[in-house]
């Protein structure tokens, strides 16, 4: 609501008194945005698909990522995995909140980052909790090679409940995405075990279609049974102001994620 | 392949949830039906609004904060705090420099920040301890020893702020934040103390015709897709999907009493209820 009654104390601005809730003044507000770091990549390694594995899937995909810094930039977000899962369903069954479980959750993808940072550590790569995101990435990259990041954004117990059910909606893929479109990173990178988007799961079902590229919007629209990213990511997409893209790629293929960082074709690519 | 931990000590909904893919709908659809445990049933959770009462300075933030002490013998509080006149500052010098969306909830938590430290200040003699997100663990113990706690109501999203679909202002702010609060906790209610008695068919600021609106369903208020709110529109949308919050309350924090009313569970000001939660009326 509008304020125009004596008594508050105004800093003097173009949103000044004004109600933030009013649909004409925040359609007022749509203007250019800045990327904040337009060269950096943010590189998604999977929880399940690809840290559950241990060595024989990760250390060829740090290879491959190490191998790269030279030429782009990348930080690295990590996903849980399946001690995610495992707390998830002690807590459902003691009736925690989407919001407590949220916060549980994020403490196993801290621990995947936290061991890739050490994995990494010999090539000048540096684990950054979120407030350190916030102050210091810029900084760090600068002095330090790379960074490896918790995926899981920090929503904590100020995670939103889902429509339907109570896992957490922001994932890994979401916190990953976020962070890149905050800095309006140059790409997106998912790596997961799958070549990318199919119309039906390829695991259960042999004549299931690749989709090589699609919007996000349509995606939304198919109603997939299910994806293999957050269905929230699809939504973020259709917001994008900076980042318009995310691309899926198989991290137990070597060379998929060099091809992806050099603009290649491979995988699936989503965008707004 | 993956090792899965030992499947016989999981639950049969476990067993799904380390094995198949979290988003698939069936598996969501199944975590639907286990319990839901309120974590602090007894607090009320009660939001001081930045531009509406903290930038009035001592004249409406007195009274709020006497009333505020006059309820602690009787209700348990986490009063967070809006950011107000110079978050509107920062966000309008922060959108001319190009600066994205995550960015500015960055700033608008520091402004929230400050508001929280300012009534802290006037109610520490009452032994009243400001909490950030990170120390929120002990909060029960501040609750039951003291009977409220302070925290700043952003919600701690900083650069993983989500954009709107319009514009270029953060859509969940310390409305948002401090909704969430009360639905993780499953709290007892969610209380907005702002300038106004509640919600009214217009601006009553600007239209002397406007009416005003004691109760009416979240349901309803999203139909008539208003130009204008009384609080955030994340708030309407996530209160959908509550499984402990059925209703919100709007009170006019510059009216002795009323805020002291809701506590106590009065229909004062205006009551935004979800109509298709278990116990809603249309």
């Amino acid at each position: 609501m509008n304020d125009t009654s004596p008594g508050a104390q105004h800093v003097v601005s173009r949103l000044m008194r004004e109600s933030l809730m009013d649909k004409a003044l925040i359609a007022g507000t749509e203007s250019t945005v800045r990327a904040i770091l337009p060269t950096l990549n943010v590189v998604q390694i999977g929880g399940l698909s690809i840290m559950d594995r241990g060595h024989s899937a990760v250390l060829p995909l740090l290879d491959e990522i190490v191998a790269n810094q030279g030429e782009h930039t990348q930080v690295v977000g990590v996903g849980p995995g399946v001690r995610a899962r495992h707390i998830l369903s002690v807590g459902l069954d003691l009736g925690l909140p989407t919001g407590a479980l949220a916060t549980l959750a994020a403490k196993s993808s801290a621990q995947n980052a936290y061991m890739v940072s050490c994995l990494l550590a010999n090539h000048g790569f540096v684990y950054l909790e979120a407030p350190f995101i916030v102050q210091l990435l810029p900084a760090m990259l600068a002095a330090a090679r790379g960074a490896v990041f918790n995926g899981i954004p920090p929503y904590d117990l100020w995670e939103h409940p889902p429509a339907v059910g109570k896992i957490p909606p922001h994932g890994s893929d979401a916190g990953s995405y976020l962070v890149g479109e905050v800095f309006g990173a140059r790409s997106i990178i998912l790596v997961k075990d799958v070549d990318g988007l199919y119309d039906a799961d390829p695991k259960t079902n042999p004549g299931a279609k690749f989709i090589p590229e699609i919007g996000a919007a349509e995606l939304i629209r198919m109603q997939l049974p299910t994806l293999p990213i957050e269905p929230v990511v699809l939504e973020l997409l259709t917001r994008a102001k900076l980042a318009k893209s995310i691309r899926i790629v198989n991290g137990l293929v070597p060379g998929n994620l060099t091809r992806a960082l050099a603009g290649e074709p491979v995988g699936t690519l989503i965008h707004a | 392949m993956p090792q899965a931990p030992d499947n016989a000590m999981l639950t049969e909904l476990g067993k799904r949830l380390v094995s198949g893919s979290l988003s698939d709908a069936a598996i969501q659809k199944a975590t639907e039906a286990t319990p839901s445990h309120a974590i602090l049933p007894w607090v009320n959770v009660v939001k001081i609004g930045g531009q509406s009462i903290m930038d009035r300075g001592r004249s409406a933030v007195g009274p709020v904060v006497d009333e505020i002490v006059a309820n602690l013998p009787h209700h348990k509080m986490i009063l967070g705090t809006g950011a107000g006149t110079r978050a509107r500052h920062v966000y309008s010098l922060a959108i001319d420099l190009g600066l994205p969306i995550g960015v500015l909830t960055v700033l608008g938590t520091a402004v929230a920040w400050q508001n929280a430290q300012m009534l802290q200040y006037m109610l520490a003699q009452h032994g009243i301890a400001f909490l950030e997100p990170e120390g929120f663990a002990s909060l029960p113990h501040y609750l039951m020893e003291r009977g409220a706690v302070i925290c700043q109501g952003m919600p701690p999203y900083k650069l993983w702020e989500a954009n709107p679909e319009v514009g270029r202002i953060p859509p969940q702010r310390t409305d948002t934040g401090c909704f969430l609060i009360a639905e993780v906790f499953g709290a007892r209610r969610m209380i907005y103390v702002k300038d106004e008695d509640g919600l009214y068919t217009a601006d009553p600021k600007k239209d002397r015709n406007a009416t005003h609106i004691p109760r009416i369903s979240v349901q309803e208020l999203l139909a008539r897709d208003l130009d204008d709110l009384v609080v955030e529109r994340a708030v309407l949308e996530m209160m959908l999907n509550a499984r402990h919050i059925r209703e919100i309350q709007f009170v006019n924090g510059l009216k002795p009493g009323q805020l002291t009313a809701a506590l106590d569970g009065e229909p004062v000001g205006t009551i935004i209820f979800n109509a298709a939660a278990p116990g809603g009326t249309a």
